[in-house]
């Protein structure tokens, strides 16, 4: 007997739905929160205690993993170049080479990356136990907004401290391509330090800057989210963890891209 | 301050978890749900509380009563201790937090561990209390509002049968201090003989059975006779829940 449930097509299409369903859900889920931490921060409801609390931890927390992350990828590309280009009678480019690269694209997509790994995956978990250990159900009983309580504070750090996380790993950064250079191709400190000011311009800083703003508002909106409708137990505390990495990753990619056509294309 | 609840329903996914549900609890009385696991008591509770939305009826009390609930599992706040949780609404709801100063806060969470007798616990966190412990400073956060109506979600579960009686005593306790209209949720049988005014039976989304402590206990009603019993034969089909 035929039986169209059992059918490799239909399951397959089950399950392609399941995935479209969950994909819409989960967007669904952020554009809620989005619009909810709009709305109190529009109407000036933010627990400043909180919202500190959280910059403390967003800035700390993700600074040493950024640092080592942007550190050690400034220093391949700067041993990968520096060499080149002095054999190419082009060392002195060096410096402004370096700053391109790290200053518009690899300092702010290498730091969101290390802040969705340590912060990001926090963020979720956090507030994931929070919510099946019915902890956020007890702050609606005690009519407090666990919006305005948990996400708008995390939002608020992202946006203020992933920059000045960029500032501090990018100015790491520089300095270790500087010594790398010195190092590979015998490029002085102070030609490094010269042509690093030809490929750094204001412009590029403050694209930079708002830039990582972005980013660090949306990794923790989406983490955020994913941790707040989490339903179940600790099984589902893992998959909303994850989904908020893989989400946060994806929102990079998609926001990075939109900042390089609206400002370099 | 009364609590009512008139023609309640709630509909999952297509399934009647609470159908035309009615009550009433007068100030200083304790209502009773009982109830196989699964018959829609703890949904009850979280649309009294604001947790859920109904589809459909009623929850009637006087405008401006604290609601508060003690959760099955505390549901206190880990990050925080024992002190920063009690006073929790305090600090964190504007209205309240521009009624009291900090003195009066902390005196008042002074009070309220007082009343669960759990003096000089400020300082722990939640993770270094035992089951029994947790839920007494469940209740004292619940409590701290003064509230009108608390709710109980299964007070007793998970715990010894020692600590429970002393759990059911805070009950009646709290209930006489402050003189508030109670719901508790319970499987526990001595929890309704020692805490319980009245009873209502929930199964399958309906009431089956309402009536005094008494009447559950010793009446001819064949569902609070397969309850009290805690036999498989009877109108509740285990099975089919």
């Amino acid at each position: 007997m035929f039986e169209l449930k059992k059918t490799l097509t239909y399951q397959s299409i089950f399950l392609l739905w399941k995935e479209i369903k969950e994909f819409l859900c989960t967007l669904g889920n952020i554009g809620r929160d989005f619009v909810r931490v709009f709305n109190c921060i529009f109407k000036l409801k933010v627990n400043l205690k909180e919202t500190l609390e959280q910059s403390k931890r967003f800035a700390y927390d993700s600074l040493p993993i950024s640092l080592a992350i942007v550190g050690m990828t400034s220093s391949i590309i700067a041993m990968q170049l520096a060499p080149e280009l002095a054999k190419q009678g082009g060392a002195d480019y060096t410096g402004m080479l370096s700053s391109l690269v790290m200053v518009r694209e690899l300092a702010p997509v290498m730091s969101a990356f290390a802040i969705i790994s340590m912060v990001g995956s926090s963020f979720a978990s956090e507030i994931a136990s929070m919510s099946v250990t019915e902890q956020i159900n007890a702050m609606k009983v005690l009519k407090v907004d666990p919006v305005q309580y948990l996400i708008v504070p995390r939002v608020l750090a992202g946006f203020f401290f992933m920059p000045v996380v960029f500032i501090v790993s990018a100015t790491f950064g520089l300095i270790c391509a500087g010594f790398v250079s010195n190092w590979t191709a015998e490029l002085s400190l102070l030609n490094y330090i010269t042509s690093l000011w030809h490929g750094l311009y204001v412009r590029d800083i403050f694209i930079a800057i708002l830039k990582c703003a972005t980013f660090g508002a949306t990794i923790a909106l989406i983490s955020s989210s994913c941790g707040y409708s989490t339903r179940g137990g600790a099984k589902e505390v893992g998959i909303s963890t994850t989904k908020a990495v893989v989400w946060s990753f994806l929102a990079i990619a998609v926001w990075d891209f939109v900042f390089a056509a609206l400002f370099y294309l | 301050m009364s609590l009512e609840v008139k023609n309640l329903v709630k509909t999952f996914d297509g399934r009647k978890v609470l159908n035309n549900i009615s009550f009433k609890v007068e100030n200083g009385q304790t209502l009773g749900v009982v109830g196989f696991s699964g018959s829609g008591k703890s949904t009850l509770l979280k649309i009294i509380s604001g947790i859920l939305y109904e589809d459909s009826g009623e929850i009637i009390y006087p405008q401006g009563s604290e609601v508060a609930m003690a959760f099955q599992y505390s549901a206190l706040f880990d990050f925080l201790n024992v002190f920063d949780n009690i006073a929790f609404p305090l600090v964190e709801r504007k209205d309240l937090r521009k009624k009291y100063s900090n003195k009066q806060i902390k005196k008042m969470v002074e009070e309220k561990l007082k009343m669960v007798g759990l003096e000089g616990i400020e300082e722990k966190f939640p993770s270094e209390l035992s089951g029994g412990m947790q839920k007494r400073v469940g209740f004292a956060r619940a409590i701290v509002t003064n509230p009108e109506i608390i709710l109980y979600d299964e007070p007793t579960a998970g715990l010894d049968p020692v600590t429970s009686t002393m759990i059911e005593d805070y009950i009646v306790h709290l209930k006489n201090k402050l003189n508030a209209s109670c719901v508790v949720v319970t499987h526990q049988l001595s929890t309704i003989k020692r805490a319980v005014d009245y009873v209502i039976m929930l199964y399958q989304g309906n009431i089956v059975f309402q009536g005094s402590v008494q009447e559950l206990l010793e009446g001819n009603n064949e569902y609070a006779r397969q309850f009290v019993s805690a036999s498989i034969q009877g109108p509740m089909n285990i099975a089919t829940k």
